[in-house]
């Protein structure tokens, strides 16, 4: 009996826990520059939070940094809040450089350009854009009623991830390249009884092929940039 | 009265307070609570009197409008927090009070008095884009030494967050507050030297204090 209890327990896991929707992740990459990182380099990624309608999520972003970081161990990578609240009141919202040549006027403040020399920021990578919900449909009704409480019906959705890495490199003051990633996935709700979800990872799936692309961007940089041991 | 009545009497009183300790749990209470950075700015040589009067400091907003859920958002204490972490970095010098006369016996080069005149927000089934933002217009009147009034000035800040999967409506609204409290800050910080009457005084007091080190090198030479 207690067998089977247990049976039953891992089924339902599986079932909560297991089934995932799927996701179409596009990917595209476009380099103005050559780029350059040297050992003690460190990146910033930073979200853009200038659009009305909407706001690259500060997860996304945490995400982003945090796989970048683990995926490539010698990167140094800081994070969002250190570094905006560092340097309040220059990276809010409203006061963020929107353009590369617009740091030549924020560094021309001693104080901001020691506090960034300070982190070693060699790249800014600033993330534009969104997840959103772009169709529902189904229905699903519960009832409640003396023996207990059931659902039936059937629900799907479609989420879709549409970001936009720019680039900057910090030294140079120039737009070093644009790294884009888009991902679609349809999740699906059936209900017999309990309702059992089927997500699609659409957000996390778009943070994780921007943050290989980064990471591809940076790392197959570095090579070409390590000076070559001649001893 | 009999023992039956009384026993009546007192399961309607202890019914209708367990009405009430239920309707007042649907009304979400939020009281602004948030950490704000010291702005990295150059700090003026100047003493500043800033007066925040008892209602600013205990400034809550109550949500009357019918069609609306019920919100009761204390905003007084971090709108506080912030001026007075911004004021430090700005000035070398910052005296608090509750009131502008009698503030102190020694000389101040200006005083300033921050007023919240309009609080605004939305909840995401009220916005396109599913966020809960956050709009607040201030009314900042700075006063020269002599407590005449220099400049009337309104600065509005912004702040938006989207709505997050496990995050309850009082924690992202806190976060839009703070945002939009962040935002006023860096309005304050970064464009008090650009009111045409503070930018005027400014330059006046800059040459005074120019002239002043000049003629004390003039001295010293002597």
């Amino acid at each position: 009996m207690s067998e089977y209890k247990s049976y039953q327990l891992v089924l339902f896991s599986v079932i909560c826990f297991g089934l995932f929707g799927c996701t179409t992740v596009t990917i595209d990459q476009g380099q103005h520059q050559e780029v350059t990182m040297h050992q003690g380099d460190s990146i910033v990624v930073m979200g853009r939070r200038a659009g009305s309608d909407y706001e690259t999520e500060p997860e996304l972003i945490s995400c982003i940094g945090e796989v970048l970081a683990k995926t490539n161990e010698s990167l140094n990578v800081i994070p969002e809040n250190d570094f905006v609240d560092r340097l309040y009141p220059w990276f809010e919202a409203r006061t963020a450089p929107t353009h590369v040549r617009d740091l030549n006027r924020l560094l021309s403040y001693d104080k901001i350009s020691a506090l960034i020399e300070d982190y070693k920021v060699q790249y800014i990578v600033w993330v534009d854009g969104n997840t959103e919900k772009t169709r529902s449909a189904g229905s699903i009704s519960c009832g409640l009623s003396a023996t207990g409480a059931a659902c039936f019906g059937f629900g799907t959705w479609d989420t879709k991830s549409e970001y936009e890495a720019t680039i900057w490199d910090y030294n140079s003051r120039q737009l070093v390249g644009k790294v884009s990633s888009t991902a679609d996935g349809t999740s699906y709700m059936p209900a017999i009884v309990i309702p059992i979800p089927i997500i699609a990872p659409v957000q996390a799936d778009a943070c994780k092929a921007m943050a290989a692309q980064l990471g591809h961007f940076f790392g197959s940089e570095r090579k070409s940039a390590e000076v070559p041991n001649t001893n | 009265m009999t023992y039956f009545s009384k026993k009546l009497i007192n399961n309607i009183r202890l019914f209708t307070l367990l009405f009430c300790v239920i309707l007042t749990s649907c009304k979400s209470t939020l009281d602004v609570e948030g950490n704000f950075p010291t702005p990295v700015i150059n700090q003026m040589p100047f003493s500043i009197g800033v007066v925040f009067d008892p209602q600013f400091i205990s400034y809550r907003y109550i949500e009357t409008g019918k069609d609306r859920s019920e919100w009761e958002i204390s905003v007084g204490k971090a709108q506080v927090q912030l001026f007075d972490v911004v004021l430090k970095a700005m000035f070398s010098e910052v005296i608090t009070s509750n009131k502008l006369r009698g503030m102190t016996n020694k000389p101040i080069d200006l005083f300033f008095q921050p007023s919240l005149e309009n609080f605004q927000y939305n909840v995401p089934n009220e916005t396109k884009g599913k966020m809960f933002e956050v709009w607040l217009k201030y009314n900042l009147k700075v006063f020269d030494g002599q407590q005449q009034l220099m400049a009337d000035w309104v600065l509005t800040a912004y702040g938006k967050t989207p709505t997050a999967f496990l995050k309850s409506d009082e924690a992202a609204l806190n976060e839009a507050m703070v945002i939009a409290l962040r935002d006023l800050g860096a309005g304050i910080a970064l464009r008090f030297g650009h009111v045409p009457e503070i930018n005027l005084w400014l330059k006046s007091k800059h040459q005074a204090l120019q002239a002043s080190t000049a003629h004390q090198e003039i001295d010293d030479v002597n």
